[in-house]
């Protein structure tokens, strides 16, 4: 750097002022997108959960008893002195800094409007402080095994909840006899010829499997009794997935742990499926949520067990339960006055209402996660296809090299189409022309599915690419043909990358409006679909409906949940994918 | 991850393991093509039904028309893309404004002032901007940012307006300025920096007097890419700026200079092509009408347009490129 040299003064002097104020201009422009951004998420989340009405008594109890005790956990697993010490100089200083601060601006400038001091403190100093914490703690074995197994409770329960929606509109009776005549026998074939080596078991499986199919749909109508729901789910569901989890669990730590992880988790179910249906909760959901909640936790805690590292990290859980608990019942004791939530348990279970306060999501939630399953099979699908025709399958030069070109072209045009465009084209082409229907969820997922599949197809690309050419052949020295060396090298290796770029395109997929209301999707349902040709509403849609309500509380409140909403699963989706590719790239 | 228990197979091939070959090619292949038939299907989608319109009106009516309406209530349709234009125009001009600069900056300060660390913070959050979906920027700029534009600097702004909705655009396409500018500065080799600090230059004359000078292209086919953008963006438009197509009113200024006052279009309402569409959906979907099919024109005009600047993008990326 020319200018820091101390001896440069027999070549005469450069001014630094240019230089310095430059720099801060431009950290300053490439922080402005993300403060404005963060201002706005902070107020939306104020409206959504109705925090300017908070007492600061009513903040403070909950910030001793659920935020607190995590801080100490991240910063006991972190067990790093320096980082305490930062940590506990942000939280008092900022106390004292923002306090201060604030109370200038009001003091001298102008009242900010729906924020007090306190709120701007836990936004500004503690939420920052609090993910810092919570990154380097998750770095320690401890806080690693905590969030390990909060992130399978949690991801356990919404997987629950998503299969469970998506039997509100696929026939479970149809999936009852395809598992029954198609899947279980193939998956059993498979097994046997993998056990057993031997091959021609695991060549009929795929036939078999289609068969049974086949059947299943033939004798759909003919078969006069089926089993209750409840039944059908346990058969269906909760066993293979009880049984999957305890010949992986037994394979590692021996037969008893197997048993008990399958076992337990199957047993409590059940139990809680049939409690539920006395009741009068949805049995089938909570049989499928308790399920694929408790094996994925069993098996972790199995492991985390067996390991003998950090088994103190599987407290995590209990101790932001009891915070809960704890400072409902302090909250109760003292009497403070509770902020009331617009996003609450009813916000989330009810449908749309013209007045305010009955007003919920659901039915707009159902179609959402309904178009999102089918957009993610057929964009993976596509995609998948796409990418490994393009990179694996077609040369570089010559003739076809040209139809390799026009092809990355078309689908880097593509993606650069707007999406009212696609709107347009799902209109005009699958509602109109096809006769999908206008505004069905078929319709829908079709013209999501073209939407996102140049992204899908982009990402995948590059997972693909990614792959070293050594390994592609080694696969052929050994006498492989193509195929055997994308299905056994390319796409195992790939695969990492090739769901995350799926699962960030799907969140694309799931925010997008402009296409739905082009095909006509309905602005207010007030039932969830029931099946894929009826007329629905999602997530963004129901939101881009109450954006128009000029009442207050709708903009203010009931916009404001949905949005934040839609903001958690987003984070959620794209929170996953990061996960997914940080493993694959650690693992690698 | 072959088995190893499966003994080699040296015979020839049969007939079976070349047909699963085949049928596997075939699919990938079948996949690939559906991305070409989507293309030719918007293509045909568009023109089939923009074709119809323009038999009942005609293109230079709907290109210079000044008005438009396509269902009022009185009867008396009118469709003069005019009035859409301004909206879109104003709408993309001021979102550019914002997210040129600002965008060149973040770009300038990721690559050459940034350390490592920040880089990798910096660069992801500035990818959420552009995930966050559009009607939730739509919603901020309408419930958030217009009470508080009207608060403080525009008292008699409309609550649908322009100007809050540009903004919201501007912050969205912040980051495809930034990371493409970014990897194009990049691509600058370090030998020039180096020639420049040897010339006795500083950082900031080595950044805006070396390196942005060599990526120029990458940095002008970024901005073409965000105008697209801006132009093709509906939600954010559709739910702050209302539906309101408007001719704004021409003053004549100092000797009979025309001009049009900036206030007049960005703080009223306004409607752009993307509005306009979403505007007729409202109406009869089954198809056959005029508005229908005016909707296909419109798509095309998008279409069109947003076609058109991706390709001379690319262009300019590719043909003035400095290749080092």
């Amino acid at each position: 750097m020319a200018t820091d040299n101390p001896n440069a003064d027999g070549f005469g002097e450069v001014s630094r002022v240019r230089g310095i104020a430059f720099e801060y201009l431009s950290f300053g422009a490439s922080v402005f997108g993300l403060v404005a951004l963060g201002v706005l998420l902070v107020y939306v989340a104020i409206d959504a959960f109705d925090l300017a009405n908070a007492s600061p008594e009513w903040l403070l109890t909950y910030f001793l008893t659920l935020v607190g005790p995590f801080l100490a956990f991240c910063l006991y697993s972190a067990n790093d002195p320096e980082v305490t010490r930062r940590a506990l100089g942000a939280l008092g200083g900022g106390l004292v800094v923002v306090a201060a601060l604030f109370s200038a601006i009001e003091a001298f400038v102008a009242p900010i409007p729906r924020l007090n001091w306190q709120l701007a403190y836990l936004f500004v100093v503690a939420a920052p402080t609090t993910a810092y914490l919570a990154y380097v703690g998750s770095r320690g074995r401890l806080g690693a095994v905590g969030f390990g197994l909060l992130g399978r409770l949690v991801g356990g329960v919404a997987i629950g909840l998503a299969v469970g929606t998506l039997f509100l509109v696929f026939d479970a009776l149809l999936w009852f006899l395809a598992y029954t005549l198609g899947v279980l026998p193939a998956v059993g074939l498979y097994a046997f010829g993998r056990v057993r080596s031997a091959p021609r078991a695991r060549t009929a499986a795929a036939p078999v499997g289609l068969v049974g199919l086949t059947a299943a749909v033939f004798l759909r109508d003919v078969v006069a009794t089926y089993p209750s729901d409840l039944i059908i789910y346990l058969w269906t569901i909760a066993v293979p997935v009880a049984a999957a989890g305890a010949l992986l669990v037994a394979d590692r730590s021996g037969r008893t742990a197997g048993v008990l992880v399958g076992g337990l988790p199957l047993a409590v179910a059940t139990a809680g499926g049939f409690l539920a249906a006395g009741a009068g909760l949805p049995a089938p959901t909570v049989l499928l949520v308790l399920v694929l909640t408790g094996v994925p936790t069993a098996a972790y805690v199995s492991r985390v067990v067996d390991v003998g590292e950090g088994v103190v990290g599987l407290a995590l859980p209990f101790l932001l339960a009891a915070g809960v608990i704890v400072g409902a019942l302090i909250v109760e004791a003292l009497g403070v006055p509770a902020p009331d939530p617009w996003l609450d348990a009813s916000y989330l279970t009810e449908a749309p209402s013209r007045t305010p306060s009955e007003a919920g999501l659901y039915p707009a939630i159902v179609g959402s996660v309904i178009i999102i399953a089918m957009v993610a099979v057929l964009s993976f699908a596509l995609g998948v296809g796409t990418s490994v025709f393009l990179e694996e399958y077609t040369p570089e030069s010559g003739p076809l090299g040209t139809l390799t070109r026009i092809l990355q072209v078309n689908v880097a045009n593509l993606a650069a189409v707007p999406s009212v465009v696609y709107g347009l084209l799902g209109l005009g082409l699958f509602a109109n022309l096809l006769g999908l229907g206008i505004g069905t969820a078929v319709t829908a997922a079709l013209t999501l599915s073209l939407l996102i599949l140049p992204i899908t197809i982009i990402s995948a690309q590059e997972a693909i690419r990614s792959v070293p050419d050594d390994l592609r052949r080694g696969s052929d020295a050994m006498g492989a043909t193509r195929w055997q060396t994308t299905k056994n090298v390319v796409l195992p290796e790939a695969m990492p990358g090739i769901l995350t770029g799926t699962i960030l395109a799907l969140g694309r997929a799931i925010g997008e409006t402009a296409p739905l209301i082009m095909i006509g999707a309905a602005t207010t349902v007030f039932r969830a679909p029931d099946s894929l040709f009826s007329r629905f509403s999602a997530m963004p849609m129901q939101i881009y409906t109450w954006a128009g309500f000029p009442q207050a509380d709708f903009r203010y409140g009931v916009v404001a949940a949905g949005v934040i909403t839609l903001l958690i699963i987003l984070v959620g989706m794209n929170g996953s994918a990061i996960l997914l590719r940080n493993r694959a790239e650690r693992g690698s | 991850m072959t088995d190893s228990t499966e003994s080699p197979d040296l015979t020839r091939r049969g007939g079976l393991t070349r047909l699963k070959e085949g049928t596997y090619g075939g699919l990938f292949a079948a996949c690939a093509a559906i991305t070409l038939l989507t293309t030719a299907a918007i293509f045909v989608t568009l023109l089939s039904d923009a074709v119809v319109f323009f038999r009942s009106i005609s293109i230079v009516e709907f290109l210079t028309g000044t008005n438009w309406s396509p269902n009022p209530a009185g009867g008396g349709q009118a469709f003069g893309i005019i009035p859409l234009l301004i909206g879109t125009l104003t709408v993309t001009f001021t979102a550019a404004l914002i997210s040129i600069p600002i965008g060149t900056l973040t770009a300038i300060y990721l690559s050459e002032y940034a350390t490592p660390n920040a880089r990798s913070i910096l660069k992801p959050l500035l990818e959420i901007l552009a995930g966050i979906p559009t009607v939730v920027y739509g919603y901020f700029a309408l419930v958030y940012i217009t009470p508080a534009l009207k608060a403080t600097l525009f008292p008699e702004m409309s609550t649908f307006n322009a100007l809050a909705a540009s903004i919201m655009v501007g912050i969205m396409t912040i980051p495809m300025v930034s990371s493409i500018s970014e990897d194009a500065m990049s691509a600058v080799p370090d030998e020039l920096r180096q020639a420049g600090y040897g010339l006795g230059a500083t950082k900031f004359e080595v950044s805006t007097g070396i390196v942005v000078p060599a990526s120029i292209s990458g940095i002008a086919s970024s901005y073409i890419l965000a105008v697209s953008r801006a132009i093709g963006e509906t939600m954010i438009v559709v739910v702050a700026m209302g539906a309101q197509a408007r001719m704004p009113e021409i003053q004549e200024a100092a000797f009979g200079i025309p001009f049009i006052n900036p206030a007049d279009v960005l703080l009223e309402s306004g409607m752009t092509i993307t509005v306009a569409m979403v505007q007729i959906t409202g109406g009869d979907l089954t198809g056959g009408t005029l508005p229908y099919n005016s909707m296909f024109a419109l798509g095309l005009a998008l279409f069109a347009v947003t076609l058109v600047m991706n390709v001379i993008s690319d262009i300019i990326a590719q043909r003035y490129r400095e290749e080092y």
